[in-house]
């Protein structure tokens, strides 16, 4: 009885509490003080873009609108040919790195086989392996394949680069897919690889699709890699490399800069709203399980 | 009966398939990590144990030199003055941040109706979604000597007279990583935790609110406990994330080893090895850099699982 007589008079009590002028206005200026640190680099990023007096004198709106500076990083900045090498070098990470993670998540989330654990906890651990200690010894093992300043040299150790995590986030989603479907599947006769093709790879689709934004990004904005290996074959630098051409000895053409710089963020932001809360849940998952 | 005896020829077959068949889908992928990640790893340390220089990378001849590597790096002053307190203190001051300003932010968000935590949401993902590289840029010319928006505002407010260059004095130039890296890593943190802060049932906070206790006391003495796990998570990654920070040192004015004064582990092992050519000796550093990494990671497994057990 004392229970159910406390609970109403508690909701009013906390209504009014939240709703009181003061802590709205505190948490007014909070989200306004969090909305500017978060958001200022992006917006100081669009408006030197667009300001054909970014580098001469400051303003907090383009002083001078223009286009120029995305005109020029496409057509004389030689940005263009960056973009296609990128997209490239993207586009084949995803579909290796996908395809590798798909199989080997159906291996560790289907089957019950000896060293199950450690191949998991050896994904897990690989992925904290400093690129600086990588670097040095794929430098020389894509130089003795002769594949130093070529894409292709690229795409095979971002494949390696995006194959761990991809793996660890499309486990969960074959682990969500019912066993059931896939009995049902047998006993009407299906053969194993029907099996995968009609009844798991539909199901693991959201979860594959997220895989591969994941693997486009990680192609995207690497760059310790892209710099070591492309060295001075320019015509393949990617965007994260292809950015510094911009930058002169003695001045900076900021307003070029930044016109670059968002070329290469829009795509990663886009991508990263579909994929946010995938993102998240794929990065801890694995850990609060453990 | 029939029936039963026919299909019992396949089971067999299947309980054959189950053991080859995961080794198969396994095979390639397998396949990639050892030879991109596992044996490169091996390597490094085998380069690490050798006076490995371009003459070595043509020949493929190995020069053992046994330990003198790290023999060098642990008699290299700068490693205790400059390059130790560079990585280490700067990753103990971003977890912190990081995590403290994410929490923060999580707790903040909680608190907000539908339409207000959307847009901030939304906001923190744009943060999140900079590459590392222009995120970098961005800040750098926000910064810049002699054109940069920061020098402009305080001079313009008074309270500085002559352009400063911020990136030449070590403390600075390590404050300005800071900021690059708290707002790249906050989102993360913030998002992760309001997962959590939104899974803590109402009526334990209800309870406590009720038994009188204030706003303080509910978040260290019930959000706390309950998100042990989650908070354990996000500091074990952040760690991991803030050793190896690479591109937003080594891009920025003097960071790519020029400026010595702000060299970290992983700068400084590149600088050494495709800079000086000296890649025995950058090995020997990247080995040290993965090591003090392995053992972070070990102290924090060991707590989770530690807590877990509790």
């Amino acid at each position: 009885m004392s229970t159910t007589r406390t609970a109403p008079t508690l909701r009013p009590l906390r209504r009014t509490a939240r709703r009181s002028p003061l802590r709205q206005l505190g948490k007014g200026v909070l989200v306004a003080l969090l909305l500017a640190f978060t958001l200022f680099p992006v917006y100081w990023m669009l408006n030197s873009s667009l300001d054909a007096q970014a580098g001469h004198t400051s303003s907090f709106w383009p002083a001078e609108p223009t286009l120029d500076h995305y005109a020029f990083v496409l057509t004389e900045g030689g940005f263009g040919t960056f973009l296609r090498n990128s997209l490239l070098v993207a586009l084949g990470t995803v579909l290796v790195s996908s395809a590798l993670a798909l199989l080997a998540s159906v291996a560790v989330a289907r089957f019950r086989f000896r060293m199950r654990t450690q191949i998991l906890m050896l994904v897990l651990i690989v992925q904290m392996v400093p690129l600086e200690a990588l670097v040095i010894p794929l430098f020389v093992q894509v130089r003795d394949l002769q594949l130093l300043g070529t894409l292709i040299g690229l795409v095979v150790v971002y494949v390696a680069l995006a194959l761990p995590f991809g793996i660890w986030m499309l486990r969960g989603f074959v682990a969500a897919v019912p066993v059931e479907l896939e009995e049902a599947a047998y006993l009407d006769g299906a053969s194993w690889g029907r099996m995968f093709w009609s009844v798991l790879l539909p199901l693991v689709a959201p979860g594959l699709v997220a895989t591969s934004i994941f693997g486009f990004i990680t192609a995207w904005n690497e760059f310790i890699f892209a710099m070591t290996m492309l060295g001075g074959a320019t015509e393949n630098y990617t965007v994260a490399i292809g950015l510094r051409s911009f930058f002169g000895i003695h001045s900076n053409d900021w307003g070029a800069i930044m016109a670059a710089s968002t070329i290469i963020t829009v795509p990663v932001m886009i991508f990263f709203i579909l994929v946010q809360r995938r993102l998240a849940s794929g990065l801890t998952a694995g850990a609060v399980k453990a | 009966m029939t029936q039963q005896l026919t299909a019992a020829p396949p089971r067999i077959g299947r309980a054959r398939a189950a053991i080859v068949r995961p080794w198969l889908l396994l095979a390639p992928a397998l396949l990639v990590l050892a030879v991109l990640l596992l044996w490169p790893l091996v390597r490094v340390f085998l380069f690490s144990l050798q006076d490995y220089g371009l003459r070595e990378i043509t020949t493929g001849e190995p020069n053992w030199i046994g330990a003198d590597n790290y023999a060098g790096i642990l008699s290299t002053p700068e490693l205790w003055t400059v390059v130790l307190p560079n990585t280490i203190g700067f990753a103990v001051l971003a977890v912190a941040g990081t995590v403290a300003f994410g929490t923060g932010v999580a707790v903040l968000l909680a608190s907000l109706g539908t339409f207000w935590r959307t847009v901030t949401s939304s906001a923190i993902m744009a943060a999140w979604a900079m590459p590392a590289v222009t995120g970098t840029y961005v800040w750098v010319w926000i910064f810049d000597a002699d054109r940069g928006v920061f020098n402009d505002v305080l001079m313009g407010l008074g309270l500085l007279d002559d352009p400063t260059n911020w990136f030449t004095n070590r403390w600075t130039f390590y404050a300005i990583v800071l900021l690059n890296v708290i707002h790249h890593g906050f989102p993360f943190v913030a998002v992760t935790v309001l997962a959590g802060l939104l899974g803590v049932p109402k009526e334990m906070l209800e309870a406590a609110e009720m038994d009188g206790a204030g706003a303080f006391r509910r978040f260290f003495s019930i959000i706390v406990p309950q998100l042990r796990q989650v908070f354990a998570v996000v500091i074990i990654l952040s760690t991991i994330w803030d050793f190896k920070v690479f591109a937003q040192v080594y891009l920025m004015p003097g960071g790519a080893g020029s400026n010595r004064s702000v060299l970290n582990l992983g700068v400084w092992s590149y600088v050494e090895s495709f800079g000086q050519n000296r890649y025995g000796f950058g090995s020997a550093i990247a080995v040290l850099l993965t090591a003090l990494l392995l053992v972070i990671t070990a102290v924090y497994v060991r707590t989770v699982l530690a807590e877990e057990e509790r």
